[in-house]
């Protein structure tokens, strides 16, 4: 199968800081790509990439014979490609359906259909239904990661960019979303998934792409990866005397 | 501003149960009822005069509230719009164009200049829009003032070959500010007004779920230009007489933004209220304290965003509700 999305080059500098240097691969679609590195590698830089929210130095990202890094943040949204954010962004004033609301009206769909019926669909399906009607300011750190989550279902993504889902969830919370993943994943939507917690990429993730200091280290499947010395080392650093 | 007030939750979550559902449905018809059948109680003209500037305020302040409330964008500049409304209208009407379609063409170069201002200012965020808008104002009315074919700082006179009929602008100004209020319910309630609470709140992240911050907000300025043109027009067409100090003036421009603010910022009946409430009281105030007002209105302004953010609809909110919970203990 051809790629959905091809990351061809992307360079970024931050004045003179080189943030992403020549990074190249291709998802398939259909999969759960890990994107991962320790802190600083690049992840997020990359995810703003390929979201069209911030512009590359050089390089491209094609999807769909689209070039995104020539559109912006809502132009790679309504062709398809919608992010999450690390740090939970709810629209306040708006409640929690009218938040997901958003997504479904200016997304891909752009809002054919009954949207209140598909809005608690999205709702139900993220476990997010009972507090509907909720401001969305009054919502707990796992309620608003689910939240974004939904917004971005509603937009009817092909590809979901996911920042760190995760953090700072509980372990059970956490398992809730991975397994939500996996079930975006099977309703035929490509994940890549940025996240610096090895276990949770290890074990949803079809395929992983390692990144330190702005460059791809290595890619392969998460047991070859989680082995590979390279990715050791960027971890966790050499071992002494060596 | 934007955070504290409960701004831009549905109506309808907040509505109360009862009888009193009904309520936010029939007032504004009963309200719209007892403003077209007031020339029957036989009015003086001073008070017929005072009514009909207070409706031009409510177009111009629920006109600006759709940018400045609902979609979090704070301009100082909307004088601007007011005055070209105001201009374009006098010289339609002495050129011969009859009075309606003269208000239009008053909207329609104000939603042009707002297309103008806004392609650059627009790039700007938050504060830094705001200051652009007060230059840009600023600007314009010095243009005005030197302008020679407009009469530049001597004014401009509009001659009518009708006679002048005081009730005739007042039901004017009443159909301006009844199609301002449902412009601004129609705005709320659809997929447009959902984009400007989304961009208000978080212009990346609406971005990022398909919402164009951009049109978005030019679309809501040029709404807003229009009202506020309309009403410029009619309001020079009743004055038949302006110049750039009063249509332009900068002190219109903050009258503009304060009126939504008394009244309760980013939502429907706030800016109407805000607009009588300064109508009403604005000349009393001028009147007894000429030196003073600007500072009466600027402490105003200062409590109302310290103790009351939602304004003068969310303080009643809150009495009411306290009144509810009375009634059922």
């Amino acid at each position: 199968m051809p790629p959905i999305l091809q990351v061809d080059r992307i360079t970024k500098f931050f004045a003179g800081l080189a943030a992403l240097k020549d990074v190249t691969f291709d998802v398939e679609p259909g999969g759960i790509y890990g994107l991962i590195g320790p802190n600083g590698a690049g992840k997020t830089t990359l995810l703003s990439i390929i979201a069209g929210s911030l512009r590359p130095t050089g390089g491209a990202v094609m999807f769909e014979g689209i070039d995104l890094t020539k559109k912006r943040s809502f132009g790679a949204a309504q062709v398809g490609v919608v992010r999450t954010h690390q740090i939970p962004r709810p629209f306040k004033s708006l409640s929690v359906l009218e938040n997901v609301e958003v997504g479904l009206r200016f997304g891909r769909g752009r809002g054919a259909g009954n949207a209140v019926h598909e809005t608690m669909q999205i709702l139900e399906r993220v476990g997010l239904a009972h507090a509907y009607r909720q401001s969305s300011a009054r919502l707990s750190v796992g309620d608003l990661k689910r939240l974004e989550l939904a917004r971005c279902l509603a937009a009817r993504p092909s590809v979901l960019l996911c920042d760190e889902v995760c953090s700072g969830l509980t372990e059970l919370e956490s398992g809730q979303v991975l397994d939500l993943l996996c079930d975006i994943r099977r309703s035929g939507t490509t994940i890549l998934y940025v996240e610096h917690n090895l276990k949770a990429i290890m074990k949803v993730c079809d395929r992983v792409i390692v990144m330190n200091y702005g460059q791809k280290l290595t890619e392969g499947l998460p047991q070859q990866v989680q082995n590979d010395p390279a990715v050791i080392e960027a971890y966790i650093g050499k071992p002494a005397g060596k | 501003m934007e955070q504290d007030a409960p701004v831009g939750v549905r109506e309808a979550d907040t509505a109360a149960s009862g009888v009193w559902r009904f309520v936010p449905a029939l007032a504004p018809l009963v309200v719209l009822a007892v403003f077209a059948a007031l020339p029957l109680a036989n009015p003086g003209p001073n008070t017929v005069r005072l009514l009909f500037v207070t409706l031009t305020l409510v177009a111009m302040s629920v006109g600006w509230n759709l940018l400045g409330g609902f979609c979090g964008q704070v301009s100082f500049g909307f004088a601007v719009f007011y005055g070209l409304g105001a201009y374009t209208t006098a010289l339609s009407i002495n050129g011969g164009i009859p009075p309606m379609l003269a208000f239009l063409l008053g909207a329609a170069v104000a939603a042009f200049a707002s297309l103008l201002i806004g392609l650059p200012t627009f790039r700007l965020k938050g504060p830094y829009f705001t200051i652009a808008t007060i230059g840009v104002s600023e600007a314009v009315r010095v243009v005005m003032t030197n302008v020679p074919w407009t009469g530049g700082a001597s004014g401009y006179r509009i001659v009518e070959k009708v006679r002048f009929v005081q009730i005739h602008h007042y039901y004017t100004g009443l159909a301006l500010a009844a199609l301002a209020v449902g412009i601004s319910i129609l705005v709320r309630r659809s997929k447009f007004g959902l984009a400007l609470i989304a961009v208000r709140e978080d212009q990346d992240a609406a971005s990022d779920l398909g919402v164009n911050p951009f049109t978005t907000k030019l679309l809501a300025h040029a709404l807003g230009a229009a009202l506020t043109g309309a009403a410029g027009g009619v309001y020079a067409r009743y004055a038949a007489f302006i110049d750039p100090e009063g249509v332009f003036a900068f002190s219109t421009g903050v009258a503009i933004l304060l009126m939504s603010i008394i009244g309760g910022i980013g939502t429907i009946w706030g800016p109407v209220i805000g607009a009588f409430v300064y109508g009403l009281i604005h000349e009393e105030v001028v009147a007894y304290f000429p030196q003073a007002h600007l500072l009466i209105f600027g402490t105003l302004l200062i409590l109302i965003i310290l103790f009351e953010p939602a304004g003068v609809l969310g303080l009643s909110k809150k009495l009411f509700s306290v009144f509810l919970r009375r009634k059922k203990n």
